[in-house]
Parts: C-alpha cells; sequence; structure tokens
C-alpha cells in the first residue's frame, strides 16, 4: 500500500514538476534575431557560450519532455490495467482477506478453489451458494450461438458485399445508399418490433427458439457488407475479367480469389461477431429469460451468495475473471485484426 | 552567413537489428565550405543523400558523426528552432487550415521574451515579404486555393519572414509544371539575389541546378563528386560520374584505349592525346564536341536526324558506345553533308574527356593539363568554392547501392502472385510473367 | 495480355458466354442479395414502420379500464378486433411518467460530462503514444484492453472496487479505492452501497464510462495523428513553435475532423448507455442497494422497462431517443462544420 502511494506521489510530482520546467524554459527561450530586410542579414551569431548554454537546456528539455510522456502514460496505463489486476488479485483471496479492512495488493494465499466453486456450487465452508451459476452451460450456449452466427453472418455478408461490389442490376446505388442509411438508426429502435416479432414467431419459449432468436435476427450487418464490399472493390476488375474469360464461375471466383485476397477483413469481421456475441446483454437479457442465457446475462443475474445472505466476492471475481479472460487471450493474439476492424469503423461516418 | 559542413556523416541503421550490412550510409565524410550570400545547388541522382544533407543542416535529423558551424557558430547540436533557418519543403507543407497570412504569421508569432513583436509588427513584416514573393493578393485564402507556384511562393515567404540566417530548399520545383517551374526558378534567383540570405537547395535535375546556382555541388552515394561554378564543373569534369549526370543532352561516352599518346576508339585512331599514359579509357564526347568531316577520324552509322531549329541532332550508333545512340549536336547548315549510311566526324579537344577505366577519374592531356592548372589556381586565389573527388567510390558501397529493390508487398504484390499462380494453373504459357516483372524492377 | 484478349472486337465463343451470363447477372445479383433483404426487411424495415405506428397508436388500456393490448397482441389480431386510432397517448405517457425526469437528466449529464473528459484524455495519450518509441506498441495493446472486455464484467470489478466493506459505519472498514482515498488523506466516500448519495453513484459511473470509452477514441485519434503528414511537425519546428502550440495551433487542427468524429459518436454512445450501470448496479434496481424509484435509469433503460409489459409506450420513449440523438448529431454537424478545417 505504502509502496503505491509513494509511486502515485512520486509520478504526481513529475507531472507537476515536467509542467513548471515546460513552462519556465518556454517562457524563456532564445530565438536568434537577425535584422530586418532592406538592412544586411545580421551575420551576429550567439556566442559559443550561448550555444553551449542553448544546447545543453534543449537535451535536458528533450530528456525531460520524454520522461514526463512516458510518467504521465505508464500512469494512465496503471489506471486502465488497475480492474484487471484488481479483479484478478481478488478473484484468488479468501473470503475473510478479501472483507479485511486493509485490503491486500496481492493475495496472501492463492485460494484457485474459488474457480472450482463455479463449477461444483460449493463454498469453501461447504455452504451451497446460489446454484444460479452454471458456468459449462453458460460457455457452452455462448460459443454455439457465437459460432453458428458468425458462420452464417459471413455467408451472408460475402454473397451480399459480393453482389454490391461486382454484379451489376438496376438500383444497386439507391439499395445500397438505403442500406447505409439504415446504421444511423439507433438499435433501440428496432428492438421493441423486433422483441415482439420473435415472441410471435414463438421464439421465446422454448431453447431452440431462443437460440434462433439469438442469432436471426443479427445475420446481416450493414457495417460489415459496406466494410467487405469496399475490400472486394480494391481487387482489381482485370481479375474477374481473366477469371471469365477462363471460364471461371462467380462463385468459384468468389472463393478462390475474393475471399483469400479479404482474408484480413474477413477475420476482423470474424473476430468483431464473436465478441459481440461474447459481450451481449440486452437482446439475450430480453428474450432469453432462465431458459437459455448467455455467459453475460449468467454472470449477472447470478447472485454468487452463500446460504447467509453474504456476497462471495472472490467467487464472483473469479467468474469475471473467466468471463473477460477469453476475449482478453483473443485480443492478444490477434490484436491486428481487432484494431484494424474497429479503426474502420472510424470510416462510417 | 558562411556554412561550414566538417566530416558530416550520416547512417541510418538497418531495421534489422542483427544485419549490419543493411545499414545505409546517406551521406559520407561530408566536407563543404559554403560561402556567405551565395546560391548553392545540391545536385545528384535520388538516393545520394542530398536531401539529408539538407536536413542535417536544418537540424532536423541528427549527424552521425561531424560537425555543421553557421559562421564560427558550431550548431550541430542546436534544434531546429534555435539555428535559425528557414526550410521550404518539397510539397512545402504549409498548414492547410491556415490562411496564407497566418501561415506567414506563424514563425514570427512564436517568437518570444524580447524577440517578441508587436502585433503591428509582425503584420508590417508578413506583408512585406508576400509582396516580395508577390502573393500579397492572396493573403486571405487557404493553401488549398492556390496554384502549386502560389503555394511554393507562401512557403519561401513563411521560411523568409523571419530573416533566416540560411535559407533552405528541398526540391523547391519538383511539384510544378514544366512552364511554372522555369518561372518560378527565376523568381527564387531574384529572390536571393534581393536578400542575400545564403540559399542551399536540393535538386536532381542539373538543367535547374546549373541555370541559377552560383556554385553547384555534385554528390553521388553521399559523396562530393565535384563542387564549383557550374560552368566550370560542366567544362572540366573530374570524374565520368559528372561528366555523365550534367547537360542535356548526355555526354556521349566510348570505351577507349591510349597507345602511344594517341586515343583509339575501336580500331579508330581518332585524337592526339599529348601527355596521356597508355591505359583503357573512358572517353566522353560533349555532343557539341563533334565537327563534322568527310575524313574524320571516329566513323558511326546513322540512325536519325532530329531536326531543333537552329541546330540538328545527328543520332548515329558506334560499336564502342556505352549509351544505346550517339548524339551529336551541329548546325543545320551542315545537314546537307550527311549522306549515306555512315557519317565521320573529328573531335574538337577541349569536349572530349578522358576517364581511367579503374578510377574513372580524369586523365588530362594536351592543353587540357594546362587549362586546368590555371583555373585551379584562380579560384585558388580568389578563395571560389571548389571541390573535386579524385579516385573510385568504395566498391562495396557502390554493390549495396546496386542491389535491386526489395520485392514490393501489400495488396498489388499479393494480388500478382495469385494472378501468376492462377495463371500458370490455368494457362502454363503465362508462367514468363514475373520474370519480366523482376528484370523491369531491376532495370529500373 | 488477358485484359487485351477479352477487348477483341471479334467475339470468341467464351466471349459470348460472358456477355450471356452478364444478362442474367441482375437475377443473380438479387439471388446473392436474397438472404440479407429478407433478414433485413423483417428485422430493419418492418421494425421502423411498426414501432412508429405503435407509438402512435391509442393505448387500449385506457379506453378499457385495464391492459388488453400489446403490441404482441396487436400483431395476433390483426383481424381488427379493437380500434386502434392515432394518438399521442402513449408519448403522453412516457413523458408524464415520474420516471422520464429522471433518465432523461441521467443521460444528459452522463454524457455530457463524459464526452469531454474522454475525448480530452484521449486525445493527450493519443499525442503522448504518437511522440514516444520504446513500448509503444505494448503501451497501445493496454490502452486498448478496456474495448474488448465486457462491459457487465467489469462494471462488477468496478463495483467491488468502490465498494464499501464490512458495516457502512464501522471506521476501519472501506474498500481498495477508499483506502487510497485514505492514503491521500482524504476520507471515504460511501460510493455505491445503501445510503450513498446520487453524485457518489454518478461519479462512479463517470470513471467507468470513461474508463470505457477511451479505447476507441485513443485508436481513431492516434490512427488520425499518424495520418498528419510529418512534414507539418518539422515545418512547425523549424518555425520554432513551442510543444503547446504545435498542440493548440497544428495537432488539434489537423485532427479536428477525427475529434469531431469522435465527439459525435461519443454523444451518440452516451446517449445509449445503459450496460455500463446494468454492470455496476444491476438491471433490477438501477441504483444502489435499497433505493427506488430506479434513480439511475436512463432512457434506453426507459425504452427497456416497458418493453415487455406496453410496447407502445417503449416505442414512444424510443422515437423520443431517437430524435434526442438526431437532434444533437444535428447541432454537432453543425457546430463541427464551423469548426473544423478542411
Amino acid at each position: 500500500m505504502i509502496a503505491f502511494i509513494v509511486i502515485s506521489a512520486v509520478l504526481c510530482a513529475a507531472i507537476v514538476f515536467y509542467g513548471v520546467v515546460v513552462w519556465i524554459t518556454e517562457r524563456k527561450r532564445e530565438v536568434p534575431q537577425d535584422d530586418w530586410m532592406g538592412q544586411a542579414v545580421a551575420t551576429k551569431g550567439m556566442r559559443a557560450k550561448d550555444i553551449d548554454a542553448v544546447s545543453k537546456k534543449q537535451t535536458v528539455m528533450k530528456i525531460l519532455v520524454q520522461v514526463g510522456l512516458y510518467v504521465f502514460l505508464v500512469f494512465m496505463a496503471i489506471i486502465v490495467l488497475f480492474p484487471f489486476y484488481w479483479m484478478l488479485i481478488s478473484s484468488l483471496k479468501s473470503q475473510s482477506e478479501y472483507n479485511a479492512s486493509i485490503p491486500t495488493y496481492w493475495p496472501k494465499q492463492f485460494h484457485w478453489e474459488n474457480y472450482k466453486y463455479l463449477f461444483v456450487n460449493v463454498a469453501e465452508d461447504g455452504m451451497f451458494i446460489a446454484s444460479d451459476f452454471d458456468l459449462k452451460t453458460l460457455f457452452l450456449n455462448t460459443v454455439l450461438v457465437g459460432v453458428v452466427s458468425t458462420l452464417l453472418s459471413l455467408i451472408v455478408t460475402v454473397l451480399a458485399a459480393y453482389a454490391f461490389a461486382r454484379l451489376e442490376f438496376k438500383g444497386k446505388n439507391a439499395l445500397f445508399a438505403a442500406l447505409l442509411a439504415t446504421m444511423m438508426l439507433p438499435g433501440e429502435l428496432f428492438t421493441i418490433t423486433n422483441y415482439v416479432t420473435v415472441s410471435s414467431f414463438g421464439w421465446i419459449t422454448d431453447k431452440v427458439g431462443i437460440f434462433t432468436a439469438l442469432v436471426v435476427p443479427f445475420l446481416v450487418s450493414v457495417f460489415y457488407i459496406y466494410l467487405l464490399r469496399q475490400n472486394f472493390m480494391q481487387i482489381p476488375n482485370e481479375l474477374y475479367l481473366a477469371a471469365k474469360v477462363d471460364g471461371t464461375s462467380d462463385l468459384k471466383y468468389l472463393w478462390k480469389v475474393m475471399i483469400p485476397l479479404s482474408a484480413p477483413t474477413l477475420i476482423s469481421i470474424t473476430i468483431l461477431k464473436m465478441m459481440g456475441a461474447w459481450n451481449s446483454y440486452i437482446w439475450p437479457n430480453l428474450i432469453g429469460g432462465n431458459i437459455f442465457q448467455l455467459v453475460t446475462v449468467g454472470l449477472r443475474s447470478a447472485s454468487f451468495q452463500n446460504a447467509a445472505g453474504e456476497t462471495l466476492f472472490p467467487i464472483q471475481m473469479a467468474a469475471v475473471v473467466l468471463v473477460t479472460l477469453p476475449l482478453l487471450l483473443v485480443f492478444i493474439f490477434l490484436r491486428k485484426y481487432i484494431m484494424r476492424g474497429v479503426s474502420r469503423s472510424g470510416i462510417k461516418g | 552567413m558562411k556554412v561550414v559542413l566538417q566530416h558530416l556523416t550520416k547512417i541510418f541503421p538497418s531495421r534489422n537489428k542483427k544485419d549490419k550490412n543493411a545499414e545505409v550510409v546517406a551521406v559520407n565524410d561530408f566536407n563543404l565550405e559554403i560561402p556567405d550570400g551565395k546560391l548553392i545547388g545540391l545536385l545528384g541522382p535520388s538516393g545520394c543523400g542530398k536531401s539529408t544533407t539538407l536536413f542535417m543542416i536544418s537540424g532536423l535529423q541528427a549527424p552521425s558523426s561531424g560537425s555543421i558551424f553557421f559562421g564560427e557558430d558550431d550548431v550541430t547540436k542546436l534544434a531546429p528552432e534555435n539555428r535559425g533557418i528557414g526550410l521550404v519543403f518539397q510539397n512545402y507543407a504549409l498548414y492547410p487550415h491556415l490562411t496564407v497570412q497566418q501561415n506567414i504569421l506563424f514563425p514570427l508569432q512564436n517568437l518570444k521574451g524580447e524577440n517578441r513583436l508587436s502585433k503591428e509588427e509582425m503584420l508590417k513584416r508578413a506583408n512585406e515579404v508576400a509582396k516580395l514573393v508577390q502573393i500579397d493578393e492572396y493573403m486571405n485564402r487557404k493553401p488549398s486555393e492556390l496554384s502549386g507556384g502560389q503555394q511554393q511562393r507562401v512557403a519561401i515567404a513563411r521560411a523568409l519572414v523571419k530573416m533566416p540566417r540560411v535559407l533552405l530548399l528541398d526540391e523547391p520545383l519538383s511539384n510544378l509544371d514544366a512552364r511554372l517551374r522555369l518561372q518560378t526558378r527565376e523568381e527564387i534567383r531574384r529572390i536571393q539575389r534581393d536578400t542575400k540570405i545564403t540559399t542551399i537547395f536540393v535538386t536532381h535535375d542539373q538543367e535547374e541546378a546549373m541555370s541559377i546556382s552560383d556554385y553547384i555541388v555534385v554528390m553521388k552515394l553521399g559523396v562530393i563528386m565535384q563542387t564549383g561554378k557550374p560552368q566550370w564543373v560542366y567544362d572540366d569534369p573530374a570524374n565520368l560520374f559528372v561528366a555523365k549526370f550534367l547537360g542535356t543532352p548526355p555526354i556521349n561516352v566510348f570505351t577507349g584505349r591510349v597507345e602511344g599518346e594517341k586515343l583509339y576508339i575501336g580500331e579508330e585512331e581518332v585524337l592526339d592525346v599529348a601527355g596521356a599514359e597508355d591505359q583503357e579509357v573512358y572517353v566522353g564526347i560533349r555532343p557539341e564536341g563533334f565537327v563534322l568531316d568527310r575524313k574524320g577520324k571516329l566513323t558511326c552509322a546513322v540512325s536519325g536526324i532530329d531536326v531543333m531549329g537552329r541546330d540538328i541532332s545527328v543520332v548515329s550508333t558506334s560499336a564502342s558506345s556505352l549509351n544505346p545512340v550517339v548524339r551529336s549536336i551541329i548546325s543545320a547548315d551542315e545537314m546537307e553533308n550527311i549522306t549515306g549510311d555512315t557519317v565521320k566526324f573529328n573531335l574538337k579537344q577541349h569536349k572530349v574527356f578522358l576517364f581511367n577505366k579503374e578510377t574513372e577519374s580524369r586523365v588530362y592531356f594536351g592543353r587540357q593539363v594546362a587549362a586546368h592548372e590555371e583555373m585551379v589556381a584562380r579560384m585558388k586565389e580568389e578563395g571560389q568554392f571548389f571541390s573535386s573527388h579524385e579516385g573510385p567510390l568504395p566498391k562495396e558501397m557502390v554493390e549495396k547501392a546496386e542491389e535491386p529493390a526489395q520485392e514490393k508487398k501489400g495488396m498489388a504484390a499479393k494480388i500478382k502472385g495469385l494472378f501468376a499462380k492462377k495463371k500458370s494453373e490455368s494457362a502454363p504459357e503465362a508462367e514468363a510473367k514475373p520474370e519480366d516483372e523482376t528484370s523491369q524492377s531491376e532495370g529500373e | 495480355m488477358d485484359t487485351e484478349r477479352a477487348q477483341k472486337p471479334v467475339l470468341s465463343k467464351e466471349e459470348k458466354k460472358i456477355l450471356w451470363k452478364a444478362r442474367l447477372s441482375p437475377l443473380k445479383a438479387w439471388l446473392y442479395l436474397l438472404p440479407t433483404l429478407v433478414v433485413l426487411a423483417i428485422f430493419t424495415v418492418w421494425p421502423i414502420i411498426s414501432t412508429v405506428r405503435m407509438a402512435f397508436l391509442a393505448d387500449v388500456r385506457d379506453v378499457m379500464g385495464e391492459q388488453v393490448y400489446t403490441g404482441y397482441d396487436y400483431l395476433k389480431d390483426m383481424g381488427g378486433m379493437y380500434d386502434f386510432s392515432f394518438s399521442f397517448e402513449n408519448f403522453a405517457h412516457v413523458v408524464g411518467y415520474g420516471g422520464f425526469k429522471t433518465a432523461l437528466t441521467n443521460t444528459i449529464l452522463l454524457t455530457v460530462i463524459t464526452v469531454p473528459i474522454s475525448t480530452m484524455l484521449a486525445l493527450l495519450i493519443a499525442v503522448a503514444l504518437n511522440s514516444i518509441k520504446p513500448l509503444r506498441k505494448l503501451l497501445q495493446t493496454i490502452f486498448f484492453l478496456p474495448y474488448v472486455t465486457n462491459t457487465i464484467a467489469v462494471g462488477m470489478v468496478f463495483m467491488a472496487m468502490f465498494q464499501m466493506i464490512g458495516p457502512i459505519k464501522s471506521p476501519t472498514s472501506v474498500g481498495i479505492i477508499n483506502n487510497i482515498i485514505e492514503a491521500f488523506g482524504g476520507k471515504p466516500v460511501n460510493w455505491v452501497k445503501e445510503g450513498s448519495s446520487y453524485w457518489a453513484n454518478m461519479t462512479v459511473l463517470i470513471i467507468y464510462i470513461v474508463w470505457n470509452a477511451l479505447p476507441f477514441k485513443i485508436l481513431v485519434l492516434l490512427g488520425g495523428l499518424q495520418g498528419v503528414n510529418k512534414q507539418y511537425y518539422d515545418a512547425a519546428k523549424v518555425d520554432g513553435a513551442s510543444r503547446f502550440r504545435i498542440f493548440w495551433r497544428i495537432t488539434v487542427p489537423l485532427l479536428s475532423p477525427m475529434i469531431a468524429y469522435v465527439v459525435i459518436t461519443g454523444f451518440i454512445g452516451g446517449f445509449k448507455e445503459y450496460t455500463s450501470i446494468v454492470g455496476i448496479f444491476g438491471d433490477v434496481r438501477m441504483g444502489p442497494p435499497g433505493s427506488i424509484g430506479r434513480p439511475l435509469n436512463t432512457m434506453v433503460g426507459l425504452v427497456y422497462d416497458s418493453i415487455k409489459s406496453n410496447q407502445g409506450e417503449a416505442s414512444a420513449a424510443a422515437l423520443i431517443l431517437f430524435v434526442i440523438i438526431f437532434a444533437v448529431t444535428m447541432v454537432n454537424l453543425y457546430v463541427s462544420k464551423k469548426k473544423v478545417h478542411y
């Protein structure tokens, strides 16, 4: 704790110090002055001593600025990372250590069994915790929905993007513009009617129905179609003509040329789609109820209480870790594709 | 302000840290003393380190070793803002969100402390500079609303407004069309004369450099090949590279040899070269160095005649020529003298330069020896700015520079690869295609 | 060479085939688009029509004295059992509903406070990241982490961090954030527990929303910064501009399109804030334990409150939200057109 305070204090002091130094040096900075036009250009330079002083000041400033930048960034990074750190160490504490009045920054003893409890639903003292958190089923449900909806939506997206990028038909541009226009409407506008629609289809009463309702309404993402179309359009038309001369069918061309060339975009879409399934809360919560839950819904609705009605935070944190970790791992390994996909959304205007 | 560069060297580390061989020596032990108030052209093919030199003078790039002096001051370690320079970028780098006036005012508004000017003074200076470069009517426009030439002048105005000790221009004319280029280079000359600011500009266009510079510096692979007044460098090239680089149409180069003070091209004895030792040589002959003569000693096969008005250019071929064609410029009156498939030329002695085949440095002969020595003596006496590179460049340097460029990456290459693969699957005759491409990129 | 062959004036057999296929192409295009269009028709186009319609239908419950109508029933009973007439009643109910003012205030407050903070912080971090070399990739990755986390899950972590442990009034029992505050000499605050104040709750929400909003903004702004021609900075350096002046006179104006984009999307996202509150406070209470009346509800929350019970009012609330977002976006666009350079 003390170490943490000291570090924070030093960081803050360094930032303030940096600011003051910048302010002072900026205020006094010298610029060589020459005579103005019409008169001979001054050849008077700085004295050697001045040059030394100026270059020294420059170097000091440069180092200070770099140090300041790193201090700032590291400080912010600590803030960003802190919840992750806290979640991890909390998940390994015992209930009593977690509840200690002076929190520890590192578990005295690693209680890996907190994770085990998530699967067997038995707390440390033998008391049952609320058995409303069935991690295995939740994971399975989520992965199933994620995989199926990703695969189907990839097929749908590729076909649509191909039609918009390569094929000619009347009203293509108007239709595409209309699709883009729907991107501007907030999703809440659709949710209400969609809830009505899926319930009238009878998709909210049984597992299969709910599964369908979780997949089908989100099969089409106009944004992904747009993204992929842009990618397809970059592929030169000559390739298409050449393939046609060779007698390649459209579908074969799509499969053999367009898809391999657009692989990065397709990977981005896949990851973002899977992430979406993993993180989705509102829709699954609305239609799933207790019958077919996805992992986020399960996590939020579980109480993590023991028989005494006391919330077992370490176990809750262990659950949070297990829900968060897969995404972090995916991100660390496929960083490039995720960031590309997200930053591309910067053009969606 | 005199600018002195001492042993200036810039080495770009290789991207792959382990591969030391991949580091690039952009500027190699550069020594130069640039006199005060002159316009200097740094000239060379792309990749010769001329822009790097300019950026080191500006302070935007730090030299790996060596020093830079402005007058007596060692500015090597000073940041650009403390050097008192003006820099005009190749694509001008005008701030797109500021008007012309705001762009010009920008450097003045950065002045601090005792150097700070009053608002009126700033505006006055900005207006004066704008008048000097003749853009005062566009003060309230954004750069995007100006033509290339006007943007160029705004960039110069922005560089001049703080009255720099040295003005640096990086390829100032390369983004302009041909007509504008001609006009703008005169403009730059005029502005430089008016302000008398030591000006260094970088170009790959020898004509441009020759026409406006007081002195030119010819560079190759980071090494100075020759410096001096443009006309002198043209008339008295120190080595084959300089001879080849200057002049349009380019100099004609033949392989030849000196034997018993006679110069042979092929089997023909073409010139007396008194004082030259026996050796294998390259013979450089300026296009204007040919004299049509039925009894001439150099025989070439005529392949065409370009009429250029007052002059004509005889396009011919010779087995000994290193250029694909030999171009000679002669008076149009002599056109009728060209009959048949071959022409015979005599050579003007002072337009013929010999270069040792090994070192590629100049072999003086006959009257050239005395003329060269006299010129050098005079320039030394006048304290003029000249130097030349003798001897060959280090072999490994040349070899490295000639390595073929790495394969292009990204979408285009991928498509090509796929295309080639696809083609070879369906149509085997298309396999020659990738080869074509590599040979093209090597030729570049 | 293949293109040349394709462009020959005399049509080969293959080329005739292409032509023939080209005539069939429109049909094929529609075939390719079929799944997309079907899904969009049912789940995007129809909802637009239906939501607007439901919002403007009179609420039958009022006429009959009990609730017989929901949108779901309406679908089932298209036969015309009920007399649905055009009315503003749904809107009147939503606006008259006690929670409406709370939700609107919360939404506006959260948006207006978090967008400037997160934009400014993201800008500073992006500029700082752009001017360092070692560790840049690592730091960039760290700053992006919140984006790939589950809003609900990490919301629970924030709740735990701001939690007070043990009985409320016991002086020694405080959570980690309170511990840090105490270490700096502050007094522990009841952030999220029973009896916590509105502004304590809001502070936690603001911190969480900013934490969550940073990655996207940093990514976009950093992308923008890397797209800025480095020569502008070289030129500014030669011109002797100080770092602060470069930041304000060069970086910010050149980045203004990106900043505008980030602010506009930030406003839109802010008005749709919902899951972060659910993450921290749960969707049942939408407030600290023991609170009543969902004191931290937002406009989106308002929509979901009545989605199962009264789709007419939910639709009306959604339309109100849409109009607000639309208006705010228009104002944003208008302002940015004036301020954004280019």
